[in-house]
């Protein structure tokens, strides 16, 4: 893909864009953007275009074009933070993601930058100084480039989580995230320095607070993590590991792998954690507040799973 | 799992158990004990103008010259500028400034600035150099250390100890928990007891970790913060990173992962203090969300 053929305008309001194109792969990467490039290399990361827009009056636009192995890759990207405004391009929904995933997000703005998702393309358009002439450059920009790409629904496995469990529990879809790196699961919630999950570009996971308003007091807080790995054997392995080294001491009893099997749970220093191994799935909570609320939301996400045939 | 290496986990930050951890699986020696180093206070000071820099992003180069003059009598108890920094600093010195050029780099006017005030305090030119890289740092007798302020996404903060990484000659070997050992490098033999002043450009600090610049985690604090004492101004430079993700989400917003690099920095590598209570912070000039 170039510049022609992603239909980046060669001027925008006071904004003219220079000839040269940056291409960046994963052996250059680092030399681009230093240990950031760790984040994209977390993803099935194949390329990287980069264009300039300059102005003599207004400063610089800076756009990034990232292109993924798949659509999947592009919106975990997206999804490492849902804050912004929503952005509409043509053709695709600004629905904000505290409503549905049915009609996910797909473009954010704030302070001069724009983040979008579109087909197999993650996108950062960044003006180097905020005004409403580059806001109006920055959209037009994110329109050209979401025009004519597909917009193909979110990952499989974030549709599994219920958005509501128990009439108590609510999902926080403003803080889910897509990710296959322990170094990306660690930048969202720390979980420990190794990777402990046994993480790589073949798994899939998804995770998410789900958050209780009870009539009085703070909010509390169950987090949950559901990792895909690409047999049941390396999804046994990799919650053996996990119990190794977050729960040493602990008895290990990974044995439930049919529905009507209980989780497991433990009291920790934060609260209960449960998991359970389901096929080529691990399913976690951390931090509930009780055993209950952590076998709750362990369960329905399990039924959730099996209704869409992802137990197997 | 009991003959294997203990594997540094959240559990440790929730039961105060990382020295312990750390000591056994990353620096194979016991992590000494808070109480072995000897109480001391290190001065950290914060100065602020209102007017350093504009919601455009316009530095007042006149304001930051004040700034630069306040942050030096007060750090060094002199009086003047050039007192201030031959205090610091030897007449026939080769000077490295150690800017940071990534990830919300050090702006090139304060580096200027401070350029411009050893000269005035008489360090012929071309005595002070660009000591970023470890080829330039060996040719120096002194470093000053000019980070710009920021969190980051692989070690949680990446402003003061995290600006010498490419005297490492390596620093992918300073990922993971590895980020713990960042402060070894402080201890190279052509860098240790090389830097003479730490001074954190915080402008325009990055709150949150990256990898790459998001302005809505950017913010007017215009201020430079600096001290001897490259821990305790790493110290401060996190409690005012930390305190402002609290008041963005308004609610507690850990950095992830956390910054394990800061107390290795003290207890393993005798680098300065990370204990708030051995800092005293001074703070001059403007206190809107001040954050300390």
């Amino acid at each position: 893909m170039n510049a022609d053929k992603s239909n980046l305008p060669k001027t925008v309001g006071v904004w003219n864009r220079l000839e040269s194109l940056r291409i960046i792969n994963s052996k250059n990467i680092f030399k681009y953007m230093n240990g950031a490039g760790e984040l994209y290399l977390g993803y099935r990361f194949r390329h990287l275009e980069v264009f300039d827009y300059t102005s003599a009056e207004q400063g610089n636009i800076l756009v990034e074009l990232y292109f993924m192995e798949s659509p999947d890759d592009a919106f975990g990207l997206l999804s490492l933070d849902w804050g912004g405004e929503p952005v509409s391009f043509d053709g695709a929904p600004a629905a904000t993601c505290k409503k549905s995933f049915t009609s996910p997000t797909r473009a954010l703005y704030g302070g001069g930058l724009s983040r979008m998702w579109s087909d197999n393309m993650y996108a950062r358009i960044m003006a180097e100084r905020e005004t409403p002439a580059s806001k109006k450059a920055v959209i037009t920009i994110g329109k050209a480039i979401a025009g004519n790409t597909q917009h193909p629904p979110e990952p499989l496995l974030v549709k599994i989580l219920p958005l509501e469990i128990g009439g108590v529990w609510n999902l926080r879809m403003d803080r889910l995230s897509f990710f296959r790196s322990h170094l990306v699961l660690n930048s969202i919630y720390y979980l420990s320095h190794e990777n402990i999950l046994d993480l790589d570009l073949s798994a899939e996971a998804v995770i998410a607070p789900y958050e209780y308003i009870p009539g009085s007091g703070n909010p509390k807080r169950s987090q949950f993590l559901l990792v895909k790995y690409e047999n049941p054997e390396r999804a046994h392995q990799a919650l053996n590991r996990f119990h190794d080294a977050y729960l040493p001491g602990y008895k290990k009893e990974i044995t439930a792998e049919t529905a009507a099997d209980s989780p497991s749970l433990f009291k920790l220093e934060d609260g209960w954690i449960g998991y359970k191994l389901i096929g080529k799935h691990i399913a976690i909570v951390f931090e509930s507040p009780d055993p209950e609320s952590a076998r709750i939301i362990l369960q329905k996400n399990e039924s959730n799973l099996l209704k869409k045939g992802g137990g197997s | 799992m009991k003959d294997k290496m203990p594997v540094l986990t959240r559990r440790d930050f929730i039961r105060g158990t990382v020295g312990v951890t750390l000591g056994a699986s990353v620096f194979g020696l016991q992590w000494p004990k808070a109480e072995a180093r000897a109480a001391a206070t290190s001065l950290v000071t914060v100065v602020r103008d209102k007017n350093a820099m504009d919601s455009a992003k316009n530095i007042d180069i006149t304001v930051l010259e004040k700034m630069l003059t306040e942050t030096l009598t007060k750090v060094t108890g002199q009086k003047k500028t050039k007192d201030a920094w031959l205090s610091l600093v030897k007449p026939n010195d080769v000077i490295g400034l150690v800017p940071t050029d990534h990830l919300n780099p050090t702006h090139d006017e304060v580096v200027e600035v401070v350029k411009n005030s050893l000269m005035d305090a008489g360090i012929p030119e071309d005595r002070i150099r660009d000591a970023q890289g470890p080829r330039n740092a060996k040719k120096c007798d002194t470093l000053i250390a000019i980070p710009g302020l920021k969190a980051h996404w692989l070690t949680g903060v990446g402003t003061v100890l995290k600006n010498y990484i490419m005297y490492s000659g390596s620093p992918s070997s300073y990922h993971k928990s590895n980020s713990a050992k960042l402060g070894e490098i402080w201890n190279l033999p052509f860098v240790k007891g090389k830097t003479k002043l730490v001074l954190v450009d915080s402008l325009y600090p990055l709150c949150d970790k990256g990898p790459q610049p998001d302005p809505r985690y950017q913010w007017n604090y215009n201020g430079l913060i600096a001290g001897t004492d490259p821990v305790a101004v790493e110290t401060v430079c996190l409690k005012i990173i930390t305190e402002k993700r609290k008041a963005i989400r308004g609610e507690p917003w850990p950095l992830s992962p956390p910054p394990i690099c800061v107390e290795a920095a003290d207890r393993v590598y005798g680098l300065g203090t990370s204990r708030m209570e051995q800092i005293q912070i001074q703070h001059y000039g403007w206190e809107d969300e001040l954050l300390l």
